[in-house]
């Protein structure tokens, strides 16, 4: 009882691991998908994150991150001009993507993987980040990655679903430079 | 004869000739139809075919060239110097602009940060690293320019052949044509009065 009222006293405490700001000018956010049998990168010029992390209390971490699709640029001016298009992202109706955690936990090899759910496109679905974070002196840096399948959020739909055109797989990866 | 002769071009140079000759005809065909497309899947293939073609003509024109090279042209046929002097020019003009013409593609490719690949069987690789929009807009000037200048010199390479072959019923024609080299013998004479 007495140890319960305790750990009750803590929990405030313990409610909010670290809360880091994100350094935008240093944080990027990007992909790679193939089009027509090679790969091409492209990068989301405009996000916002949050991130409270610390290694050693993962049950209280937490990332909420939105997107703003339309700041889409895969260096191909073609590209870039259909990608908002309904076939694709569908900028008008879906302007964002969201990401949130659910929950963090390390595998077998000790990898830290946080399980979330992402809305693109008006879709939402489970999806898990593989996490490596480091800290350098105050800051920090957070490396997260993930493969997606473009077809479980419907970008490319109709004659456009063609995956020998564009693959389905679709590489996400973001580095976030982290200050107190 | 896969070699020239001393008065009729060899079977290799008249299959370079008029392979070539077809394909540009193709491409200058797709490449019109092309661009009104609406942003289709189509549009994306039928424009893959055209970059496959036109590299295919690249490489056919840069063995051609090897060919011509390593032979002596036929003797030329006895014409007035200035029509001698046109023919030269317009040949070397040709030569250029089906060199330069799928070049210039090739580079407004690379420089739009294009993929390239042949028939979807191998990567050719970019010309440039990545995009680069003034070099974009310069190549893509350059091709349509270097195309509507090829069609004026195909059109007066075209009319001279004719005009060879018909007014002055000479063997210019003919000693391109495969399986036409016994059919006129002894045309300048033939056609004086």
């Amino acid at each position: 009882m007495r140890i319960g009222l305790a750990l009750l006293l803590l929990l405030p405490l313990a409610a909010h691991a670290r809360e880091w700001k994100v350094d935008a000018a240093h944080s990027t956010l990007t992909f790679t998908g193939t089009y027509q049998g090679e790969s091409f990168e492209g990068r989301f010029k405009r996000f916002d994150a949050k991130v409270n992390y610390d290694p050693g209390d993962l049950a209280q971490a937490k990332f909420d991150v939105m997107v703003d699709i339309a700041s889409v640029d895969t260096a191909n001016t073609e590209r870039d001009q259909a990608l908002p298009d309904k076939a694709f992202f569908d900028t008008a109706q879906f302007p964002r993507a969201h990401f949130v955690t659910t929950r963090f936990r390390k595998a077998t090899n000790g990898q830290v993987l946080a399980d979330g759910t992402l809305s693109l496109r008006g879709i939402s679905r489970p999806v898990t980040l593989a996490v490596k974070f480091a800290q350098a002196g105050s800051g920090a840096t957070l490396e997260v990655d993930t493969t997606l399948k473009r077809l479980d959020f419907g970008i490319g739909t109709g004659d456009w679903s063609d995956t020998s055109m564009i693959g389905n797989d679709v590489t996400v990866h973001g580095h976030l430079a982290l200050r107190p | 004869m896969l070699r020239n002769t001393e008065t009729r071009w060899g079977s290799v140079a008249q299959a370079f000739h008029w392979l070539i000759a077809a394909l540009i005809v193709v491409q200058g065909a797709i490449g019109l139809t092309m661009v009104e497309l609406g942003m289709t899947p189509t549009k994306v293939k039928v424009f893959a075919l055209h970059k496959s073609i036109g590299l295919t003509v690249l490489a056919l024109v840069l063995l051609r060239l090897a060919w011509r090279l390593t032979q002596r042209a036929p003797r030329e046929v006895p014409m007035p110097r200035w029509q001698l002097a046109a023919a030269r020019t317009s040949h070397f003009l040709l030569y250029v602009l089906i060199l330069a013409l799928p070049f210039s593609g090739w580079l407004f490719n690379s420089a739009a940060n294009f993929p390239l690949e042949w028939f979807g069987m191998f990567h050719v690789p970019s010309l440039t690293r990545g995009l680069d929009p003034v070099l974009k807009a310069f190549a893509l000037r350059a091709h349509v320019v270097l195309f509507w200048v090829l069609v004026a010199v195909v059109a007066v390479h075209v009319f001279a052949a004719l005009w060879h072959h018909f007014r002055q019923r000479d063997e210019v024609l003919l000693r391109m044509l495969p399986m036409a080299g016994k059919r006129r013998d002894l045309p300048r004479q033939r056609a004086l009065p």
